[in-house]
Formats: structure tokens, C-alpha cells, sequence
């Protein structure tokens, strides 16, 4: 439940309006919200990784001031699809887990492209792909593989520094 | 015995014999102590200008720190008295604004200001800076705004070029850029360069407020429709205040911004 409401919070829309833009790299900010549902739902599955995505899109979306619900589906349905897949890939290493969010973010990007496209969303399909969500996908690929590295440092030290 | 063989003075050479002894002793003692004091007051001072460097980086980063805040702070001051001169200047009730988040991704861009419900802030509300139009309002809450930004994927205004006063539309695109889309026949004679302006038709934004200069043409020869690239009159990642139009907008406010007035010196 706890991690369930840091979720919420901090890998929703809050964090991610607020902490993106300082992560901006040439005008490529990732989306922390869906490294979050990645993460969260290789380690506790499709259901928790549902309703993680659900809740962080549901906050984004909201903030964004963009359709709500758009990315409450699109991650809800990344976060079931992951925790479902997760048991059967190797995602312990940086070479599966870089493509895998490459991947990752490219599908949330159609997704969400055919969502809002169907509320007449104007920009071209090219042009998002471009300059919006393949520079995206590479930015969380190696954000996530980084902080997937960091959590698996962390959690290595821990029994140490309870012994010593 | 010595003393009285020295004072008849039969051996007067013994004090020469003993000075050829204790002379070359005296003088390596005396040196010894010199560069024993030497050293001494070498490791001292050494030690005094290593805790005076230590303070002084201190003393130095502390004022860098400093020097940042002012910096910061007289930036601020700047921007405030901008924004504020604009407030006092402009002939439409307006309402200053802080910007408390922003939405970057490309699909949306978009930003939240600290003005909501309770502000009488309305939806489609026109949100300007010193530098030139900043958006609209898509969305109130009770304590906050969202701004669709101009460079917003599903933004468009109104535009004309002051130069030649050709009427397009100013459209947002997903790499953050801004394109000015007019009809070809009008834009014959625009230029890179030209100041682009709100137009004012549809009675959202008030007339004359900068949205881009031209920065390229896309001739498209016997099309309809031309494009130009524009350079943002705002630097849309680096506003932190903001002015809500929260009266009646539809006045021409070219006069407050420069080059924005037909025939002005660009």
C-alpha cells in the first residue's frame, strides 16, 4: 500500500511536471511515471503493475492538463502487459532491460497515438514519432536501466550495513 | 695549571688550538639550528596558509554562493519589474501569475500557474509575458491553471505578420517549434525576419501581442497554403511569472511591445 501511494505521488504527474523539465536533455524530458509501472510491475506483477499505471497515468493526465484518462489506459495497460510478461524474460540485465523501455515507450506512444487520435489529436504521426517519442523511448531506456542498476546496487549493500 | 702557563704566557697558541676544534662545531651547530628553525617556521607557516587557504575557499564558495542568490535575486527583481510595467501599462485587466509546473513531453506542453477558480481565472483565458504571448488557459482548479503553451502539438491563434499584414495561423508542433501557416498568395512578400503578431480575430487573445519572428520560408509553389518557420517571441522553458487576461481582450496592445506596431523599425 505504501509503495503503492509513493507511486501515486511521486511517479505521477506531481513528480513528473515538476522533476521532467530539470531532466530535459535538448528538449527530451523522460516519462518517469511509465520507468515507475515498468519497474514496479516486474516486481510485483500484472495486477499491482495495472493499477500502478492506472493511478501515475490518471496523475499525469491531470496535470498535463492534457485528456484525462489517455495515459491512465495506455500505462494501465503497459503496467498489466509487463507484469504478465516479466515472469518469463531475463530483465536482470541492462542489455534486455534498454530495448525492453525502448520498446516499452514506443508501444505506450502508439497507444496513445491511436487513443487520441480519436479525439482528433492534430499532429503528425511522423513527426511525433520524430522528435517526441523515439528520442523519449532511448532518454528512458537508459534512465531506467540506470535506476534498475541503482536499486539492484542498493538492495546488494543493504545486509552489509545491517551486519557491520 | 692551564691558567697559569697561560697567564706567563708560555702556551699562547692554546686558545688558537682549542678555536681550530670547536670553531668548525660551532658552526655546523649554528647551522643545524638555523635550518632547524627554518624548517620549524616553514612547517608553521605552511600550516597557517593551509588553514588560511581552507577558510578562504570557504569565505570563497560562500561568496559564490552568494554572488548566485544575488545574481538570482536581481534576475528576479528584472523580470518582476518587466512583467509589472507590462501590468501597469496594459489597458486590460490582467492578473500576475506563478508557474509551478510544466509538462515538456512533446504530446502536451503545457504549464501550471498558481491562479485558479478563486482568482475568477476562466477557461480560454489569454496568458501573456513582457516578451509576447504565452498561451491560453485550458483547464481552472480551484488553486490552478493549466496554460496550453503556443508550441502546444494542438495549439493555434490567429496571426498576422506586421511587415506585410498577411493573416495566417500560428500552429504548435511536437518538436517544439512554431509554424505559421498562411495563404500563398497573401505571404508573397514575407521575409525572414518579419515580426509575427496576434491578429485579435476570434476576440481571444488581444491584437498585437509577438508570437514569432520568421525564421524560414516553406514555398510550397503552387499551393494553397505556405508555411514559415518561427522563432518563439518566448522562451517558453524559461518563464517562472506570467500575466492572466482576465478582463475584456479584445483592445490592440501592439504599442507595448516594440516592432509590433506596422511600420516600426524592427
Amino acid at each position: 500500500m505504501r509503495t503503492f501511494v509513493a507511486v501515486a505521488i511521486f511517479g505521477g504527474g506531481i513528480a513528473h511536471a515538476t522533476l521532467g523539465p530539470a531532466l530535459r536533455i535538448a528538449d527530451v524530458a523522460p516519462d518517469i511515471p511509465l520507468i515507475m509501472v515498468v519497474l514496479l510491475a516486474l516486481r510485483r506483477g500484472p495486477e499491482f503493475g495495472c493499477g500502478a499505471g492506472f493511478v501515475a497515468g490518471l496523475l499525469q493526465d491531470a496535470a498535463s492538463g492534457g485528456l484525462i484518462g489517455v495515459q491512465a489506459l495506455t500505462k494501465a495497460l503497459i503496467g498489466f502487459a509487463i507484469g504478465a510478461l516479466g515472469g518469463r524474460l531475463r530483465v536482470s540485465q541492462p542489455l534486455v532491460q534498454v530495448p525492453g523501455l525502448v520498446l516499452l515507450t514506443i508501444a505506450e506512444g502508439l497507444s496513445r497515438f491511436a487513443l487520441l487520435k480519436l479525439f482528433r489529436f492534430p499532429a503528425p504521426f511522423g513527426e511525433l514519432m520524430t522528435y517526441v517519442v523515439l528520442p523519449q523511448a532511448l532518454y528512458n531506456g537508459f534512465l531506467g536501466a540506470a535506476l534498475v542498476l541503482a536499486l539492484a546496487w542498493a538492495e546488494s549493500t543493504r545486509p552489509r550495513t545491517r551486519t557491520s | 695549571m692551564l691558567l697559569t702557563l697561560q697567564m706567563r704566557g708560555s702556551i699562547a697558541g692554546a686558545s688558537d688550538v682549542l678555536a681550530v676544534v670547536t670553531t668548525p662545531i660551532q658552526s655546523v651547530l649554528a647551522r643545524v639550528n638555523r635550518a632547524t628553525v627554518g624548517v620549524w617556521s616553514t612547517y608553521r607557516e605552511w600550516k597557517n596558509v593551509r588553514a588560511e587557504n581552507r577558510r578562504l575557499r570557504e569565505e570563497a564558495q560562500r561568496l559564490r554562493v552568494e554572488a548566485l542568490r544575488v545574481t538570482e535575486t536581481v534576475e528576479e527583481n528584472q523580470r518582476l519589474r518587466r512583467l509589472l510595467a507590462l501590468k501597469e501599462a496594459m489597458p486590460l485587466t490582467t492578473l500576475s501569475g506563478e508557474v509551478i509546473a510544466r509538462e515538456w513531453g512533446g504530446w502536451v506542453r503545457s504549464l501550471t500557474v498558481n491562479r485558479g477558480r478563486a482568482d475568477h481565472v476562466s477557461r480560454l483565458t489569454a496568458v501573456i509575458g513582457p516578451d509576447g504571448l504565452i498561451g491560453r488557459v485550458v483547464d481552472v482548479r480551484p488553486g490552478a491553471s493549466i496554460v496550453q503553451v503556443l508550441t502546444d502539438p494542438a495549439s493555434t491563434v490567429g496571426a498576422v505578420v506586421v511587415r506585410t499584414r498577411t493573416q495566417g495561423i500560428v500552429e504548435g508542433e511536437p518538436r517544439g517549434t512554431l509554424r505559421f501557416k498562411y495563404m500563398a498568395r497573401e505571404g508573397s512578400s514575407i521575409q525572414v525576419g518579419d515580426l509575427v503578431v496576434t491578429s485579435g480575430a476570434g476576440g481571444l487573445f488581444p491584437r498585437g501581442i509577438p508570437v514569432g519572428r520568421v525564421r524560414a520560408i516553406d514555398d510550397r509553389g503552387s499551393a494553397l497554403f505556405h508555411y514559415a518557420q518561427l522563432t518563439p517571441a518566448v522562451e517558453f522553458a524559461r518563464i517562472d511569472e506570467v500575466l492572466l487576461v482576465v478582463g475584456e481582450g479584445s483592445h490592440d496592445v501592439a504599442a507595448l511591445f516594440p516592432g509590433a506596431t506596422p511600420g516600426a523599425s524592427d
